[in-house]
């Protein structure tokens, strides 16, 4: 591990977010913050796109909630928790598997959090598996963390507005500041941007597979390697191939 | 044999006091008569049943025994009185019908005084059952005495009808009594329910005050609330900004403000008005610019009574489901508006809208509840809650009854 660990931090009200900031960097200044989000989307894309070793997570956010991303980084970063939710509502991350803060916070408890940090980053991060486990029980015991999900897109097509049922989508695709929405007959473009869109899908039937593409399970035909890190998919009703990414390579690990 | 039917008797008593007491076991009784009558028992309503239940446990064992040899003996006197008086009665004949009927009045009285909404709302029915009775023991018994006596039946017409008329005349005097007795228990039995419904009402108005009182302390203290806005003055302070000073005060206003309508269950649209703006203040400099917020007041309704802490669980709710999870915040509207005899405020804001109050996880659902229901209290139909799409956001309307100035 490097000697300049990365650090991502996810918090939504400004002024929280600039005492964390400024307390991060007095108790651990060889850290890099590499992102400073404001939502859990916006926390989500930039960890696919900046990778680091560490991520600060609110849990009661805009969008993604801190639970939220953590299940999705899973064992790619080291997860501590940021929240104002009570004592006892957080007991839970006593078992040991992430660590958390508590708001507002204060210095003493972050230069404990930043020590245990360095010791872990030595080794790489917790197991999925009991993370996992965790994160489900504390999505079902705190309230007002889990994201609405979606099921119609409205999205304009030559004149018309068609309505799409999120289950008819081959694929969501980034392009730039739009959204390419692949069905079987035909494709449309709607303004929001992806990492805005896939909060609101199931990630259990919409299955990321690159930062820029999201995949209906249902409409994934095969999967295909390329050579030993690459992998891409092979959608039904489309002769388009879609590039999985090394972070996803592992969703189609038999 | 008797302590047979000693032990029979006083297990049958302890069930039935068991019945009244907790009617839930009446399904559970042995098969039979026995259950028949507790799941009667049980039906009846737990007023009444608590008066049977006493009278059972004041002639429970022994104290029921001295009751009944103490009425047999003074009908045993009316009939050595009967027979002094006129001796035509022999006095085995005068003793036994003077039990009978004492018996028989007995069982009528205790009858009508546990019967009594039975008896009250069917009375004709039992002067139907009353006269039925008496042409039935006339006859009977007329026939049965001229068969003993060996007369010939030539008289019967005449006896019965002279017998008849006795048996007639003094059951209706026991009918009469019964239903007067019937009429005025029932009379105090619907004061004593109405007076024990208005008990509960009572008492059910208060814990909901208490409920809704506690509500609000649980928001003042709730923990994003505090420690995200102590969080907030601590970061401020830290830099010496004068702001630090500003969101100190606007929070000092908003607890108490909120402790002072926690105690009271009406305040003025004024005050209300001020506590919100105390609230968004502080929301405001948390949230920065994704808070946008306007307040509007008409000068004539500042004096406007309402119900306390609505109008702040409105702007509560705008805030926690509709700007704080939209990721580019919104604005929340508040205003008041005269209408043709009523009030309407509106809380508008352009957050994320519907779908996050519709979602029946979380606390958004009961503060709503909470609005409607002291509005019902305040206001009966006149008054209502009303959320409807903004598009962007949610609008959501107060409306009460204004008399206009």
């Amino acid at each position: 591990m490097t000697m300049n660990p990365s650090v991502l931090v996810a918090e939504d009200e400004p002024l929280m977010r600039e005492r964390l900031l400024e307390m991060l960097a007095q108790s651990w200044p060889e850290a890099r913050v590499v992102l400073v989000a404001e939502n859990g989307n916006d926390a989500w894309d930039g960890f696919l796109e900046h990778e680091p070793d560490v991520a600060f997570l609110d849990i009661r956010m805009p969008g993604l909630s801190g639970l939220e991303v953590a299940e999705r980084i899973g064992a790619m970063a080291h997860v501590v928790f940021v929240t104002a939710y009570d004592q006892y509502a957080v007991d839970a991350f006593d078992a040991g598997a992430v660590d958390y803060l508590l708001k507002p916070v204060q210095m003493d408890r972050l230069e404990r959090a930043v020590a245990r940090l360095k010791a872990k980053l030595v080794q790489p991060p917790a197991d999925g598996a009991a993370m996992g486990e965790l994160l489900r029980h504390l999505k079902s015991a705190l309230p007002g963390v889990r994201q609405e999900r979606t099921r119609w897109i409205k999205a304009s097509v030559g004149r018309q507005v068609r309505v799409i049922d999120v289950d008819e989508v081959l694929f969501f695709q980034s392009d730039t500041r739009y959204t390419r929405i692949v069905l079987r007959d035909y494709e449309a473009l709607v303004r929001t941007p992806l990492k805005d869109l896939l909060s609101t899908l199931d990630p259990d039937r919409f299955w990321q597979i690159h930062r820029a593409t999201v995949v209906n399970v249902n409409a994934i035909a095969a999967a295909e390697r390329i050579d030993a890190e690459r992998m891409q998919v092979l959608v039904k009703g489309s002769d388009e191939k879609l590039a999985v990414s090394r972070t996803f390579v592992h969703l189609f690990r038999e | 044999m008797w302590r047979k039917v000693a032990n029979w008797y006083r297990g049958w008593e302890e069930e039935q006091i068991a019945v009244l007491e907790r009617p839930e076991l009446a399904p559970g009784a042995a098969q039979g008569y026995r259950r028949a009558i507790y799941c009667k028992m049980a039906e009846r309503s737990p007023l009444e049943r608590q008066q049977m239940r006493d009278f059972c446990v004041a002639l429970k064992g022994w104290r029921g025994w001295l009751w009944t040899a103490a009425l047999l003996a003074v009908y045993t006197l009316c009939g050595v009185a009967l027979h002094l008086q006129s001796p035509g009665f022999g006095w085995a004949k005068a003793i036994v019908s003077a039990n009978m009927c004492g018996i028989a009045v007995t069982f009528a009285l205790v009858g009508a005084w546990f019967n009594y909404r039975q008896f009250s709302r069917k009375k004709l029915k039992l002067l139907v059952a009353v006269l039925g009775f008496a042409v039935f023991a006339a006859v009977t018994s007329t026939g049965l005495s001229m068969w003993l006596e060996g007369q010939p039946l030539a008289h019967a017409l005449e006896r019965v009808s002279n017998f008849l008329r006795g048996v007639l005349v003094g059951s209706l005097a026991i009918l009469e009594l019964v239903l007067i007795i019937s009429i005025l228990r029932n009379r105090h039995y619907e004061a004593m329910n109405a007076q024990l419904q208005r008990e509960a009402e009572q008492a059910r108005l208060a814990r909901e005050l208490s409920e809704s009182q506690l509500r609000l302390l649980r928001a003042q203290i709730e923990p994003h609330f505090l420690f995200n806005t102590l969080g907030a003055v601590q970061q401020l302070a830290q830099h010496g900004a004068p702001r630090a000073a500003e969101l100190t005060g606007n929070l000092i206003d908003f607890l108490r403000s909120s402790l002072r309508d926690m105690r009271s269950e009406q305040v003025s649209l004024a005050a209300e008005f001020g506590l919100v703006e105390s609230y968004l203040k502080v929301m405001q400099v948390r949230l920065g610019e994704r808070l946008r917020f306007s307040l509007q007041l008409p000068r004539a309704l500042e004096e406007l009574r309402l119900p306390s802490m609505i109008l702040l669980t409105l702007v509560e709710n705008a805030i926690k489901h509709g700007i704080e999870p939209a990721l580019r915040g919104g604005e929340v509207t508040v205003s008041a508006q005269a209408l043709d005899g009523a009030v309407r405020i509106r809380v508008q804001d352009g957050g994320v809208g519907m779908s996050a109050i519709a979602a029946p996880e979380g606390s958004g659902g009961t503060g709503l509840d909470n609005v409607r229901h002291r509005l019902r209290l305040a206001y009966g139909e006149a008054a209502g809650l009303h959320l409807r799409d903004g598009e962007p956001g949610l609008i959501a309307d107060v409306t009460i009854p204004h008399a206009q100035a």
